[in-house]
């Protein structure tokens, strides 16, 4: 490892930040560093993934453990020059919690961090993933050698079923008990395989786990490879992630390089090689047959369960598949040992879980928090509740396989039985806030969109049965709703559920489902009253222009592509409903100071005042001022 | 219908075709007493169906479905069988019309064959193998090379159609027909099972796609921060459907599931270049920009 300088500043490049310019960042500052003297003192690291993307492009300066957030290039001399030479931090860039005056400087106060309990990400924003000594440093590939010394198969698998670790993909299998099954069947080889074909929208922890710590994954692999009994382990990825696929490739080499990886591991004889598969953008290859199918180069459909993948898998082999994070987990169980792991999270669920925090919420990223946590913990201190001031109406969980748990049973805790009781599930961990602007039906016809364009096709009950829901949703939300609409979707659901095969078809229901039995009266008030209380559903909408408050500045005829408002300078704009398109362009352009405009649902436009004629503003001022 | 001779409609019907459709179609015109003429071109009527074994999706046996209606058929007084015949021409009207049929000739007494297949067993051609000469296909030199390549380049791992396709994808950004044609010929892979993979992921393309790629992500937590107003909007200026390609070959639009960039919700990507926390006012400028961009590059390379 190269010397160690007097600051290091941690610049986060996870996809987010990456999108935001964060090697732009990182070259202006070391041009800045340059031309300011400071090279040999202050040094730049490229981190993966520092998880409050919220605020990226960021960086954490090491050792005072100041935090900067939404950092500019133009900010980057002003923040050298005063920081880094003179020795004062930059309060206009460090995180002001809303609401409040004083920045927080460190980054152990900012409550986004203080809650977390980092197991998986341990080595996040802290390590370059680029490096494998950087891992090493962090006590990496610690586990895989105690393992290979002194520990045979099956230490490995009792030790990872005592911990009481299940699978974090979703269905929350005891990540032992298939390592067991596999490691009896006499068939060989055997194969492992990393599920990263993470398809939840709204998810993206598995890609954080590659990019900011890929090294974890591959010591975890190769533990899980010594259990079984396999010499071959592929990872599946995402062709979405390419950031993730190259940090995954140069580890791997660089794993290989120091005999870490491929034959005989530090020298016991072990031999344990990696190949990375892409996927090409079909939601259900994160469905287990279906991964198999793909990488086999067939159409990844799923198909009949048993036999299991762990008795026959990839090329009819017994074959393990383990989620990332699951994989993640393990070296940190073999250094620590199974009773530190299951004293973490509640009874049945163990250890931590990784939760993308993102939608309508404050702070905006990727957190890892015991099991066992509230939901309202996560939202509220974590999270730090809902942006300009709304009201939380509901948590998403488990991507489109999961439900919507309303706010009122937000004291909840997150584990896989609260959830699946609340009518949601786990799923990867994806968790997506909604406030009061969002509406339920618009939300539940997302995911099904989402679940009838991702069917494969195989099963009549999912390919057609998401396409009969979908249809009934458009109508709800078009205003077409009629009388029994919501008892066909229970009933159709409850069908669907049962008569699909793999996951996706089993799970797809579970948004319509649960938001039914929560926010009923909200699909009541689009079927009976045709009206949509989120103000979201377009047929269901009208624009309309406060007369007391327009002062007639052209701003939104100029962008209504329709030529919908007409008006003069300085006299009050009117609407044409008729013509409106319901873009939403007027209200977008209306100066905040203004906001004329406002959304309206079912008939309140009848108890507001409708000009026909276009009238001065002075004029209408001074026959209302004193009405 | 048929008291209804004043406007000279005549009660009866031509199903052309005797696959299980028209089979079905054949029953239920004589159940209701119409007289049926069912012409199909092939010796006998039965279709695809009696080559398959089960049918998609539930399973069933293709054979137990058909046989029924074959034999229903067989035995119908209403129903004419016409095999071995082509449709030439039809005028008239609907319900009153005139068919011409050309019929080929059987070799075979009809009324006399008993169906005993004895002949079928005897026929000296039968049991040879007929080979299809398949078309070789040659690529273009500058396909050739790069797509061989990469064929050999993973030819003997397991499991090498992927890569492949992958790999082709990214070079052409779309599947040539000739191109899928000649990884078929060089893998040996059944073009079909070649095609079923090139169309079930959203990644592949069959159709030339344009030079920039917009990707509007419509991830949940893009959609609930109004992606889905973007993606309209794109498709107002682009005057494109989403999945289709500008005229000129710049632009194609697409909505993607999530490109993980949560926290710049809502998100979209043109070409290599990510536009986070965008704003549906500023699309227009977004593309003006690109489209200047491409016309100065234009320039300079001329």
């Amino acid at each position: 490892m190269a010397e160690k300088k007097r600051i290091e500043l941690m610049v986060c490049t996870g996809t987010g930040c990456y999108a935001g310019g964060a090697y732009q960042i990182i070259d202006g500052l070391n041009k800045e560093l340059e031309s300011f003297g400071l090279r040999d003192e202050v040094t730049v690291v490229a981190t993966g993934c520092n998880g409050f993307c919220g605020q990226g492009p960021l960086m954490v300066v090491i050792p005072d453990n100041i935090f900067y957030g939404w950092i500019e290039i133009k900010d980057i001399h002003h923040l050298v020059e005063e920081h880094f030479l003179k020795g004062r931090p930059v309060k206009r860039l460090m995180f002001k919690p809303p609401e409040e005056k004083e920045p927080l400087p460190l980054l152990s106060d900012i409550p986004f961090f203080k809650k977390q309990l980092l197991v998986v990400l341990r080595n996040k924003g802290i390590i370059d993933p680029e490096k494998i000594t950087d891992y090493i440093a962090r006590d990496g590939y610690l586990a895989i050698e105690r393992v290979l010394s002194s520990l045979s198969p099956k230490d490995v698998t009792d030790e990872i079923l005592k911990s009481g670790l299940r699978g974090r993909g979703g269905a929350g299998f005891l990540t032992g008990k298939k390592w067991e099954v596999a490691s009896q069947q006499v068939k060989t080889p055997k194969y492992l395989i990393a599920n990263c074909d993470e398809g939840d929208p709204g998810a993206y922890m598995d890609r954080s786990v590659l990019e900011s710590d890929p090294h974890s994954v591959i010591e975890g692999m190769c533990i899980a490879g010594y259990a079984i009994g396999s010499t071959n382990g592929f990872i599946y990825v995402r062709t979405e992630y390419p950031l993730a696929i190259k940090r995954m490739r140069i580890a791997i080499e660089q794993a290989e390089e120091y005999g870490l990886l491929g034959k005989n591991i530090l020298g016991t004889g072990f031999d344990f090689e990696i190949e990375i598969r892409e996927g090409s953008g079909a939601f259900v290859c994160g469905e287990e047959t279906s991964l198999i199918h793909s990488i086999e180069g067939n159409i990844p459909k799923p198909r009949q369960r048993p036999p299991f993948p762990a008795q026959e898998g990839l090329w009819c082999c017994p074959t393990v598949i383990n989620n990332v994070e699951t994989l993640a987990n393990v070296p940190v169980i073999i250094t620590r040992g199974a009773e530190w792991f299951s004293s973490i999270g509640t009874e049945t669920s163990k250890g931590t879980k990784i939760f993308s925090l993102v939608g309508k919420i404050n702070n905006t990223g990727l957190i890892e928090v015991p099991m066992g946590l509230t939901l309202k913990e996560v939202v509220y201190e974590i999270g730090g509740g809902i942006p300009k001031g709304k009201k939380l109406k509901a948590v998403q969980t488990g991507g489109p396989s999961g439900g919507c748990i309303p706010a009122s049973m937000l004291d909840s805790p997150i584990d896989y039985e609260s959830l699946q009781k609340a009518g949601s599930m786990m799923g990867s961990g994806g968790m997506i806030v909604m406030d009061e602007d969002t509406c339920v039906v618009d939300v539940s016809k997302f995911f099904i969109q989402f679940t009838n364009d991702e069917s494969c096709g195989k099963c009549v009950s999912c390919r057609d049965g998401s396409e009969a829901v979908l249809e009934v949703l458009t109508r709800i939300s078009d205003g077409q709703g009629r009388e029994g609409d919501i008892e066909f979707l229970t009933e159709l659901g409850e069908s669907i559920k049962d008569a699909s095969m793999c996951g996706l078809g089993q799970t797809l229901p579970n948004p319509v489902l649960s938001t039914l039995r929560y926010f009923k009266e909200e699909y009541d008030a689009h079927i009976k009253e045709k009206r949509c209380p989120a103000l979201v559903c377009r047929n269901l909408i009208q624009y309309y222009i406060d007369p007391n408050k327009c002062v007639g500045c052209l701003l939104c005829i100029k962008s209504c592509p329709t030529e919908a408002i007409k008006g003069e300078s300085k006299y009050i704009h009117i609407i044409e409903q008729e013509k409106c398109h319901k873009c939403g362009q007027c209200l977008e352009v209306c100066p905040p100071k203004i906001s004329a405009i406002i959304k309206i649902t079912g008939n309140e436009l009848n108890n507001l005042v409708q000009l026909t004629e276009i009238i001065s503003c002075k004029e209408w001022k001074k026959d209302h001022e004193y009405s | 219908m048929f008291d209804n001779k004043s406007n000279g409609k005549i009660g009866s019907a031509l199903v052309v075709g005797g696959g299980i459709g028209g089979m079905q179609a054949a029953l239920d015109l004589a159940e209701s007493g119409i007289k049926v003429y069912l012409v199909d071109n092939k010796p006998s009527i039965g279709g695809v169906m009696a080559q398959l074994d089960k049918t998609f999706p539930t399973n069933d046996c293709a054979m137990c479905t058909m046989a029924p209606r074959l034999v229903e058929i067989g035995r119908h007084k209403d129903i004419e069988k016409i095999t071995l015949s082509q449709v030439e021409s039809i005028s008239g009207y609907p319900g009153n019309f005139s068919v011409t049929l050309k019929k080929s000739p059987r070799y075979v007494d009809e009324s006399k064959c008993t169906g005993c297949g004895a002949c079928v067993s005897n026929c000296p051609t039968r049991n040879s193998v007929q080979i299809v000469e398949k078309e070789k296909v040659e690529l273009q030199p500058k396909y050739a090379e790069k797509v061989s390549e990469i064929i050999n380049r993973h030819r003997n791992r397991k499991g090498p159609l992927m890569p492949i396709l992958q790999e082709v994808n990214a070079a052409y950004n779309y599947f040539p027909e000739n191109i899928l044609k000649y990884i078929s010929q060089e893998t040996n892979y059944p073009l079909s099972h070649i095609t079923r993979i090139a169309t079930f992921y959203s990644s592949f393309s069959l159709k030339p796609i344009g030079k920039y790629t917009i990707s509007v992500c419509m991830g949940t937590a893009c959609y609930v921060r109004g992606s889905g107003i973007l993606l309209e909007q794109f498709r107002e200026k682009l005057n494109v459907k989403v999945g289709e390609t500008t005229e000129n070959m710049l632009f194609t639009l697409k909505a993607v599931r999530c490109i993980g960039c949560c926290g710049l919700a809502p998100v979209a990507t043109i070409g290599d270049s990510v536009y986070g926390k965008l704003q549906s006012k500023s699309i227009p400028g977004i593309i003006e920009k690109k489209k200047v961009e491409e016309l100065q590059y234009a320039q300079v390379n001329n």
